[in-house]
């Protein structure tokens, strides 16, 4: 049986299933596996350093893109003129 | 007929949906369309007529449902059909961006040991929107579905017309070669990887 206790020193320096592991940590954070993903994920970044980095990277990522990647200011008169079309057609 | 026949809205119930349910979602549309066109011009027009479809077919939309996948559904459909042909951007970058993924083992290993999430929360708006932007379309698409305005898989599954399992894996595909571009810029801007360390 394996120890379940590792502090984050103890964690393993290989992934033994790298592309694997990192796709399940991607829909845990993308919130895909609910309360079972908390677990999981809980698991692996006790356990498993590849996976504790990768976690954090993502999580940095995605943490920028929303922040930095949705700003696209929207034409002035858009908005009214989409509103005008419809009118029109009405 | 299987399907259940709902009645039409009359004149009130889709000026109540089109601007209660469909003109908030606008700012996401248009940033949606700049990214897929990289053109201000574009982008107004594909959100133009992303609702002017969407008022032609208000009586498809059932109230209560979601309204934001249903837009990017039509978005999308938009892009592809009439604005994707007379894009600038020649189809064969796209190509080549897969044909390089498909042919590197290596991809996950690469990307995830030189990048730090440190150098990451230090680049500048400009470094993250121009990775993000060097994506193929459909990689691009997945990213800005998913990070940027938060869908769930089986939303982006409706969006696209793809099944859930491969909204999944080209996500996973997306965010590698994302990490291999940032990894770019964070080498060029002299960032700290471990690549550089090592040596």
């Amino acid at each position: 049986m394996e120890n379940t206790d590792l502090s984050s020193g103890e964690r393993k320096l290989q992934c033994s299933d790298v592309s694997k592991c990192f796709q399940l940590l991607e829909s845990i954070l993308d919130g895909e596996l609910g309360e079972e993903g908390k677990e999981l994920l809980k698991q692996k970044l006790d356990k498993c350093q590849p996976c504790f980095e990768h976690f954090h990277l993502e999580q940095a990522i995605r943490e920028v893109l929303k922040t930095k990647c949705t700003k696209q200011p929207l034409p002035e008169k858009l908005a009214d003129s989409i509103r005008q079309m419809i009118q029109d057609v009405r | 007929m299987s399907e259940v026949q709902r009645r039409k809205y009359s004149q009130e119930e889709k000026s109540a949906v089109f601007d209660g349910e469909f003109m908030p979602h606008i700012d996401s549309m248009y940033n949606f369309a700049f990214r897929l066109t990289f053109d201000e011009d574009d982008a107004k027009d594909l959100v133009q007529d992303t609702y002017m479809k969407a008022f032609r077919f208000i009586n498809s939309f059932e109230q209560g449902t979601n309204a934001k996948a249903w837009l990017f559904r039509i978005l999308k459909n938009s892009f592809i059909n009439e604005y994707r042909r007379k894009s600038k951007q020649p189809a064969k970058v796209d190509y080549q961006e897969v044909e390089t993924f498909y042919n590197s083992d290596d991809v996950d290993y690469q990307s995830t040991t030189d990048l730090r999430a440190e150098s990451v929360k230090d680049m500048l708006g400009d470094e993250i929107s121009n990775a993000l932007n060097a994506l193929a379309v459909d990689f691009r698409t997945v990213i800005i579905l998913a990070d940027l305005e938060g869908f769930t898989y089986e939303e982006m599954a409706k969006i696209l017309d793809i099944p859930i399992g491969t909204v999944r894996s080209r996500l996973h595909r997306a965010r590698n070669l994302l990490k291999d571009k940032l990894k770019g810029y964070a080498q060029s801007m002299g960032y700290n990887t471990d690549e550089e360390e090592e040596e």
